[in-house]
This record gives structure tokens, C-alpha cells and sequence, in this order.
């Protein structure tokens, strides 16, 4: 391959010393050549990647981020070996718009991966993957979250290799198959297998699943699923069924029982019937830790895997999750909003030599940021079309040297009431979904209200979030429209308000429960003006009608 | 194939030819047969490596032959004698092959000789810096969107040198701020002007200069597609049998162009382009017998051996190898690669320098060479190198970059890397073309599927580079428009 003409970049003479450690262990290991002037490799010619990208994972529900209810322990020792950050910030709630910016280092807004129904052509093809193509990586992906399947055969179980937005850049693009409960939302251990028999390729491998996906434990396997279950517990919907005569088969915590729940009360006909107790709360948690827990079976088989098969010591591990969930914290179940319960992730860095095994990053970085630290890692010149900066600076401890904001920036793109209209709510009568007569009924006046408020034109701007590590602003400039069609008050019956400008105290108040803004006005004017800063820089995208239909269910 | 075909064919020869061979193409060798008489009686002439390469005082003569094709000067292996005169200047002076111009038209490539910096930088990338017709057009000019920057012919004049220069207007007028530190700078408005003007008023300014140290800068149109001949053509290179559908006229050549510009391709015939290319020699050739009158003035004021020659071009000229016509739109090599030959006061031996620069490095080399002491603030200001050392004989190969913003047309940028890979990036459209120059001088096969990595570390160091200059092309959205630079252009013009 031609080497370009030029001077020495900063980034591959910093890593020379490193490279020639390397190379040192290769020649004892080797002929013991003693050729004069051979030219260091980089490392892109010699080292695999594996990321790991596991979706709805809450970081503070792994040891390794001080949970204390042992729903990790294989992730937890990949944590010892690895750099990890504490402090990660998703750019959206939304799987394939977070995820998009780990893969091209871009924000929402520019990747154009910004709802379920965007136009191929209209988002960034220079992923990671497209660009590892390019240093001659074998690329292959196994993903569970059906949101990455996306416009291609969900119902045959067929494996395909269409050209759509996340499968392009692959060589490979495997799925997961439905299993016993018709969900595809299971471990992707196709990856093992695979690992075996392209282990002596160079090969970057992105491993996804979905399982921790709502309905909660849906696909994990007794004696598994029940593991974190309270004592004696029947679950409260059951004695409050939505409707009757469905079946009684143990699914998981149904989506659309979640869908029913608002500030502890549970809703049928827009009553409170159930107000959720301690253990119905803990119930919930269980069965999403219980997915934790499977997830993390799966992570130690993957990397006892990587050691039978000689590829840890050259293969740089990468582990995220894509995004979080609230579990109760702000009313609900789910994901759909900025909180930190939804855009904090885990984000650690195992290399190869485990160099700066054990170290523990405070400083916040963010999704856009994970594409130029690999890149830098590879000695890959950066892609000047991302917007993150190298973490490599402070993995190696220099933190003066990391270039990246002191703010992440957070986009409730697309919004979810628009995501709700366009496929939800349209797919649960084909379902015989758990809603009431009379709640199906007011549904169709919802679904028109959706459709005149954000589907004809009047798509909303800026629901947006900064970020440090004390402090976080929202801004909600349509505050009432949001009001107006909240899907929870519309399941409540009642109108519970949704305030313009929130600010959080996250020191004192990680899990944002009281809005300081009142208390901080020079604070809030500082961080607003950071925040319209970002969002008049980053315009492209921003709030723009998506027209068409949904070509795929996302959460079947 | 009738001999006059043949002989088209044969002038016609890949431009990177000339490096195949090792010495100069017939061209040049022809034209030492026909060297005025000052370039053979060189009382005092020094040998290359006795060279002071030290010329403090001596005066600069600086000549842009507009529009000149490097494939088309002999000095570079055009076999066409047409440039008889350059080419025994170059023959005796010191002859860059791979001299590339940071852009391929007028406004944004001329005025980098005499500030130093990219395009870019010294802000000059279209006519207007407004336009908004009809009452908010703001002409550009260098004072107004770069007051920062400091002029070769500034700091000439600093260093006690008299400055004149004397042009064919258009995109080196005054009014764009050509003039900025001139002492007496001609340019007559409303004209693609001859050196048949420029040299006479350039002569007449001597003759009141000549005993002082001086800058001069000459240039005119003459081989313009915006020029013809006062006298006419006389079609002296047109093939016999042509059915004359074109007469050479400026009003064609601006047809062709614009068409080109509408359409993304012009409609010319084979016959067409030849005789489009014989009307480019005839012209050629008549500016480069204007030049020989102008040194034979020269000599008699008896200057030769006090003067730096620098004969140059801002850009080339293209001629439907790209399916258009005219320049300023493309990067191609047509465009870009231009002649740079540096003669030194009493050098007779001259040589031939194959390593690849560019027209960032003149006005450096310049400075280098009359020997001035820089203000720290021009100093910082000059993003090339000084070539001196190559004079020498080291290396001075280098990576190099272009742009334009024809008349926002397009956005273009571009590098070209010393080992022959070229990228040129597309901004509004972010189209990439990737050509290995070596094995495909016509730039004809794009091999951005075939070498991926290439042209991802091209794009990156593109970008680099733009960035490192205070230019994050990211940072702004490149949104084709409409910024006239003919007359004809603007009349009626209402924007969109």
C-alpha cells in the first residue's frame, strides 16, 4: 500500500515507541530477522476491533459502576482490564440515532440517521466500519435490535446482505433469529461462531444486542429470568389484566403494561386502578437486571472465546452501551426522553496490552467521541467529517491533551411522539395489542392529533440538553405542544405540566428530580447560550418533516 | 492522415511527456537556433554552481504570460516551435517541469504569487466579495477582506526597489487591489489587454527606472481566450480544410465556456478542438515574439545582468479534455500545471527541475533570492518555501494544493502529492475524483472505488490543510451561486 507523502503526524509519532515495543516482542517471537530499517507497522495492519454496543444498558446497573446486585460480573472483569468512563453521554434516546454517532463521530443532526423513515442516501455512509474497509478489515456485524435490520426481511428469518444504512459498510451483516417467544431480541452468539472461523483475518466485529429491550426479560431463559424476582411475587398486571382471556404465558414486563404506567400509578380507561408498591417497582427492575445478567453470560463466553482463540492480546475491545432507560425515575418505563437515566452509558476501552488496565475516567466524553479515539488508537487519520475528539489523550493520562468540549450535547431527535404516531400506535390493532375498548377508541382522536400536530409540517424544534458533569439544561421550546400530546397524558387522562427549562444539579441530584433553574438564572443564561450556540452550528437536520411511511416495525 | 493532421498529432502529446525524456522537447531545441542575440554573447556568464544565489539589489522582472498551458511551451516538451523565446530563457535559467498554481483562473491564482498565501486566505476567490444585485455589489479587494496581509510589491518597496506594473487589466486590475504597493501600476479598465499595450508602458517606466533598483511585473491576455490579435489571426496553425466553424473570436470562446458551465460538457467536434488549439499557438506564438522585442529593449538599456527573470502563468487553459472549455471551473492538470522558469542575473548553464511545486513558493523564492530581511509579520504570513535550495540542487519536492470558487459556480480544492495521486474534493457535492497521474496523465480514470484508502487520507489531508490555514471547510455549507466576472454576466442579472 502506498505510504502518503508528508510529514510525520502527531498521532503516529506518538505512537512510535509503542510500535517498537511491539515490534521487539514480534521479533523474539519471530525468525529473529535482523533487517535493518524495517518500517514500523501501524497498528491498523496488525490489531482487530470488537465493539461491543449493547442497547437499553443502564451503566449504574453493573458492578463495575457500583450496583451492588451482582448482575455483572463477566462485564465487570472486562471492566478491570479496560479504561473506563464514567461519565458517557448518548446524543439521543433512540437506537439507530445514538448509535449512528458512535459510528461516524457525528451528531444526529449532521449523520442524518434521525427517524425510522429517513432516505438511505440522506445519511453519512463513512462509518467506522466503511473506513476500516479501507485498511483492508474484514467487517462483519451480529446485531439483535431489529431497529438495525432495518427495510429488510424481519419475518422470514433469512439472513441478507442488503445495502441499507447500518448493513453497507459490513462485509457480513448477520441477525438474530426469532426464538421460542418470536422475538429476535436474544443474544447475537452467531458472533462466536464466527470469530472462530475468521480468527486469523483482520477483522473488525460489531456485536449488538437488544435484549435488555422492553418487554423486560422477554427472551431470557428460566432459571434466568427469575433471578432478581421478589420473593412470592405475582406481577400486579396480572391481577389488573387490560384485557381478558389473553394468554398467560410469561413474556416479560409487557410493553404495554409499562405504556400504562405514570408516577407510580398504573392506568386503565385513564383511571389509576394500581398505585405500583416497593415491590412492584423492584419487580420491574428485576426482570430488566435479569436481561443485565444474560447479557453478561453472553459477554464472558465472547471473551473466552477471544482468549481460547489467541485474538485478546491483538484485538482492541470496545464496550458502550447505545443508550440507557428510565426505570421509574421520571413517571416512566421506557426511553423517550434526555434524562441521564437514558443517554448515560457505559463506555470502557479494553487494548490489546492492556495498557491502562483499571483506570477510571471521570472527565465526560461523548458518543461522537468513540470513531476518533479507535481511529487514533489504529493510527487511521481521523475523518475530518466527525465531530468528536480522540479519547486517546486521556487513556494515556494527558489530559490537557484531549481537545474534546466540556459540554455533550443531547437531541431528542426525532421526537418520540413522532416515532409513537408512525408506527406504534398504527400497529396495535393489527396486534390485538393490551388496550382497552374504550382506550382504543380515544386512541384514534390521539393518532389525528399526533398527525395534524407532527405530521403535517409542524414537526417541533429543539427539545435539546447540555451537558457537564455538574450540570445539565433542557430546553423545551414547545413546551405546551409537548404537554399536549404526551402519550402519558394521554394514558393518565390528566395534565401533568411540562415545564420549558429545566436545570439539574447532578451532584446533588443524579437522577434529576427537581428543577434548580429558578434557583441558578446566570447558570441556566450560560449554558442556554452554549446550547443555541450548538444549535444554530449544527442546523442540517434540525426538525425536518420526514416524509413517508415507516418501512419497518421497530419494536415488534 | 494528411502531414498537417500529423503534425497536430504530434504537438498534441501528453503533457507529462517532457518527464519521460531527459532533455528538452524539439521545441526548445529549435528555439536555441533562433535565440536573439543578447541570450549568445553573455559576456561574464557564470557557471551553474558558481551562482551567489545571493542578489541583494538586483531588479525582478516578473512575468505572467496569462493563461499559459505548460503543455503547450516547448521548455516542457511542446514539439510546436511557439515559444521560442521562453524556451531560451529557459533553457538558460532554471526550469521548474512541475510547477502547479494554487488555482485555475485569474483573481484567486495571481494574487498568491504576491501575498504568499492560498486563495483562501487572501480572500480574492471571486470578482465580487457581495453580490446582490442590483444595488449591494461589493467588488473584492485585497485591503478590504485582508487588510493583514502584506504585498510582495510592499515590501519591495520597503526595501528601497521602485515598483511598477504593468497588466492587461481584467482579473489583475487595480481595482481588486493588484496594485497594493505599486509605485505606477497599468492596467486599462474594461480590457483583456496585449502585452502589445503593457510592454510600451512597461518600457516607458524603465526608461525613467532604470538606474534605480527595481520590481517589475508584466503581463497581458495575449494568449487569453478574451484576447485576439489587433491585427487579426492569420490562422497559421489552423489545418487546411477546416470548414470554419469557429473564427476564434472571444465572443465564441465565452460561448463555449459558458455552455460548458450550463451544460457540464460542450459540444466540439475533433476539428474543432484542433483548430481551437492552433488559434491557442497562434497566440502563443505572437506574445512570445512581443517578449522577444521587449528583452531586446531590455538589453539595450543594458539591465540583462542586473535582473531576475521569473516567467510564469496563473493558470492553463482547457481544451474539451474534460468535455469543457475555457478554465476556472476544473483542477484539472490542464489548468493548473503551469511554466516557472527563474533565470539569474549572468546564468547561462540552465537546468531542468522535475520536483513538483507550486505558486504558493514564488514569492518566497523571490524574497530569498534579493536577499531582504522579512518583517517577522511576512515572515508568519508566507505558507510556501522558498525554492532557492532547489536552485541548489536539493530536494524541494512537495505536496501541493489548489482551489476554486468559480465564479461560485462550484467550490472546489484539491492536492496533488509529490509521488502523482490526485484528489480533487467537490464541496457542495462532496464528489471526489482520485487519479494517478503518472500512469494517467489525461486525469481520465477515477479511482476513488478502486483505492479507497487513498482517497480517504487525500480527503483528510485536504481537509488538514484548509483547516491548519484557518479554514474549517466543514464549517460552512458550500451552496452553488451566482458571482459574475464577464460584463455580459452581470447586465440583467436578477438573484435568485
Amino acid at each position: 500500500m502506498m505510504k502518503l507523502a508528508g510529514g510525520c503526524s502527531g498521532v503516529i509519532c506518538h505512537a512510535v515507541m509503542t510500535v517498537v515495543i511491539v515490534l521487539v516482542m514480534h521479533c523474539s517471537a519471530g525468525a529473529g530477522s535482523t533487517q535493518n530499517a524495517v518500517p514500523l507497522p501501524e497498528r491498523h495492519e496488525y490489531t482487530n476491533v470488537i465493539m461491543i454496543s449493547l442497547d437499553i444498558l443502564r451503566s449504574d446497573h453493573l458492578g463495575a459502576y457500583g450496583y451492588q446486585k451482582g448482575t455483572s460480573p463477566q462485564i465487570d472483569m472486562l471492566a478491570s482490564q479496560s479504561v473506563l468512563f464514567e461519565n458517557a453521554i448518548a446524543h439521543s434516546y433512540l437506537t439507530p440515532v445514538a448509535q449512528m454517532s458512535v459510528f461516524t463521530g457525528q451528531y444526529p443532526r449532521i449523520h442524518g440517521m434521525v427517524s425510522f423513515e429517513v432516505n438511505k442516501d440522506d445519511v453519512s455512509k463513512r462509518t467506522l466500519p466503511e473506513i476500516l474497509k479501507y485498511y483492508g478489515y474484514e467487517t462483519a456485524a451480529f446485531a439483535s435490535s431489529p431497529e438495525f435490520f432495518m427495510r429488510y426481511d424481519t419475518e422470514s428469518g433469512k439472513i441478507v446482505n442488503p445495502k441499507d444504512i447500518f448493513s453497507r459498510s459490513f462485509n457480513y451483516f448477520g441477525r438474530t433469529l426469532p426464538d421460542d417467544t418470536g422475538s429476535v431480541r436474544s443474544n447475537p452468539s452467531g458472533a462466536l461462531d464466527w470469530l472462530k472461523v475468521n480468527k486469523d483475518k483482520k477483522f473488525f466485529l460489531w456485536i449488538e444486542s437488544g435484549m435488555l429491550h422492553p418487554p423486560y426479560s422477554q427472551t431470557v431463559p428460566l432459571p434466568y429470568k427469575t433471578r432478581f424476582d421478589p420473593p412470592m411475587y405475582t406481577p400486579f398486571y396480572e391481577q389488573f389484566p387490560i384485557r381478558l382471556g389473553r394468554e398467560d404465558i410469561d413474556r416479560g414486563v409487557p410493553t404495554e403494561v409499562l405504556f400504562h404506567v405514570y408516577k407510580g400509578d398504573y392506568y386503565l380507561d385513564f383511571e389509576p386502578i394500581h398505585h405500583l408498591t416497593d415491590n412492584d417497582v423492584n419487580f420491574i427492575n428485576g426482570r430488566y437486571d435479569a436481561g443485565v445478567y444474560y447479557t453478561d453470560m453472553f459477554i464472558g463466553d465472547l471473551m473466552r472465546q477471544l482468549d481460547m482463540l489467541n485474538l485478546s492480546g491483538k484485538t482492541l475491545v470496545v464496550f458502550h452501551s447505545i443508550h440507557g432507560e428510565s426505570l421509574g425515575e421520571h413517571g416512566y418505563f421506557f426511553h423517550h426522553d434526555v434524562f441521564d437515566t437514558e443517554v448515560k452509558t457505559a463506555l470502557m476501552f479494553r487494548l490489546p496490552d492492556k495498557d491502562q488496565a483499571g483506570a477510571r475516567i471521570k472527565r465526560q466524553v461523548q458518543g461522537i467521541d468513540i470513531m476518533p479515539t479507535i481511529l487514533e488508537y489504529l493510527q487511521i487519520p481521523t475523518n475530518h467529517e466527525s465531530q468528536g475528539s480522540s479519547l486517546m489523550p486521556l487513556i494515556n493520562g494527558d489530559d490537557a491533551g484531549f481537545k474534546g468540549s466540556e459540554y455533550a450535547f443531547i437531541d431528542r431527535l426525532p421526537w418520540w411522539e413522532y416515532v409513537l404516531g408512525g408506527w406504534h400506535l398504527e400497529h396495535q390493532s393489527e396486534r390485538e395489542a393490551q388496550y382497552t375498548p374504550l382506550e382504543m377508541k380515544k386512541m384514534n382522536d390521539y393518532k389525528l392529533l399526533l398527525q395534524e400536530k407532527i405530521g403535517g409540517g409542524q414537526y417541533p424544534p429543539q427539545c435539546i440538553a447540555i451537558r457537564t458533569n455538574q450540570w445539565k439544561l433542557f430546553l423545551r421550546e414547545k413546551s405546551d405542544l409537548l404537554e399536549n400530546i404526551s402519550w402519558w397524558n394521554f394514558i393518565s387522562g390528566k395534565k401533568f405540566p411540562v415545564e420549558s427549562v429545566e436545570l439539574f444539579d447532578l451532584v446533588k441530584d443524579p437522577m434529576e428530580q427537581k428543577n434548580v433553574a429558578r434557583e441558578h438564572p446566570q447558570i441556566v443564561e450560560k449554558l442556554k447560550a452554549k446550547l443555541l450556540e450548538w444549535d444554530a452550528l449544527n442546523t442540517k437536520n434540525r426538525a425536518a418533516v420526514r416524509q413517508g411511511m415507516p418501512l419497518i416495525i421497530p419494536y415488534p | 492522415m494528411s502531414n498537417q493532421e500529423n503534425q497536430n498529432e504530434q504537438m498534441l502529446i501528453n503533457r507529462r511527456d517532457f518527464i519521460k525524456y531527459s532533455a528538452v522537447g524539439a521545441g526548445a531545441v529549435a528555439a536555441t537556433m533562433a535565440l536573439p542575440g543578447f541570450m549568445l554573447g553573455n559576456a561574464g556568464a557564470v557557471d551553474l554552481a558558481d551562482l551567489p544565489m545571493k542578489y541583494k539589489d538586483y531588479n525582478v522582472v516578473f512575468v505572467s504570460f496569462d493563461a499559459l498551458q505548460a503543455a503547450h511551451v516547448g521548455a516542457l516538451g511542446y514539439r510546436a516551435n511557439v515559444t521560442p523565446t521562453i524556451d531560451a530563457m529557459a533553457k538558460q535559467g532554471f526550469n521548474f517541469t512541475n510547477n502547479i498554481s494554487v488555482a485555475s483562473w485569474t483573481v484567486p491564482a495571481s494574487m498568491t504569487w504576491f501575498t504568499g498565501v492560498y486563495p483562501s486566505e487572501h480572500r480574492l476567490t471571486n470578482k465580487f466579495s457581495v453580490f446582490n444585485p442590483p444595488n449591494n455589489n461589493v467588488l473584492s479587494n485585497l485591503k478590504k477582506l485582508s487588510p493583514e496581509l502584506v504585498t510582495l510589491a510592499e515590501v519591495l518597496k520597503q526595501n528601497g526597489y521602485a515598483t511598477g506594473g504593468f497588466t492587461g487589466n481584467a482579473g489583475v486590475s487595480g481595482g481588486f487591489g493588484y496594485s497594493q504597493g505599486f509605485d505606477e501600476y497599468f492596467f486599462e479598465k474594461g480590457k483583456f489587454g496585449s502585452m502589445g499595450v503593457s510592454i510600451p508602458k512597461g518600457l516607458e517606466w524603465l526608461q525613467k527606472n532604470k538606474d534605480k533598483k527595481f520590481f517589475m511585473f508584466l503581463h497581458g491576455y495575449d494568449m487569453h481566450g478574451q484576447n485576439v490579435p489587433a491585427e487579426g489571426f492569420d490562422y497559421r496553425f489552423v489545418e487546411k480544410g477546416y470548414d470554419k466553424k469557429y473564427t476564434g473570436s472571444a465572443a465564441e470562446q465565452e460561448a463555449l465556456r459558458e455552455e460548458g458551465l450550463e451544460k457540464g460538457a460542450v459540444a466540439l467536434r475533433d476539428s474543432d478542438v484542433r483548430f481551437w488549439r492552433a488559434i491557442y499557438d497562434e497566440k502563443i506564438q505572437r506574445t512570445d515574439a512581443r517578449f522577444k522585442k521587449f528583452l531586446e529593449e531590455y538589453e539595450k538599456m543594458g539591465l540583462m545582468d542586473k535582473t531576475i527573470f521569473v516567467l510564469t502563468s496563473d493558470h492553463g487553459t482547457e481544451f474539451h479534455e474534460h468535455k469543457r472549455f475555457d478554465h476556472g471551473f476544473s483542477l484539472y492538470d490542464e489548468l493548473i500545471h503551469v511554466p516557472l522558469i527563474i533565470k539569474l542575473p549572468k546564468q547561462k548553464a540552465g537546468k531542468l527541475i522535475k520536483d513538483q511545486v507550486s505558486s504558493i513558493d514564488v514569492m518566497p523564492t523571490i524574497l530569498d533570492l534579493i536577499d531582504v530581511k522579512l518583517p517577522e509579520k511576512v515572515k508568519k504570513q508566507l505558507r510556501g518555501e522558498s525554492l532557492v535550495p532547489g536552485l541548489k540542487g536539493r530536494d524541494v519536492a512537495k505536496d501541493v494544493f489548489f482551489e476554486t470558487d468559480y465564479r461560485q459556480y462550484t467550490y472546489k480544492r484539491g492536492i496533488q502529492t509529490k509521488d502523482g495521486w490526485k484528489l480533487i474534493y467537490t464541496l457542495e457535492n462532496k464528489n471526489r475524483e482520485l487519479y494517478k497521474l503518472n500512469k494517467d496523465p489525461g486525469e481520465t480514470r477515477n479511482l476513488v472505488d478502486q483505492e479507497p484508502r487513498i482517497a480517504y487520507e487525500l480527503e483528510q489531508r485536504i481537509f488538514a490543510h484548509f483547516k491548519s490555514i484557518g479554514h474549517d471547510l466543514n464549517a460552512k455549507q458550500w451552496i452553488p451561486g451566482l458571482n459574475p466576472v464577464y460584463d455580459s454576466q452581470a447586465k440583467g442579472v436578477s438573484k435568485k
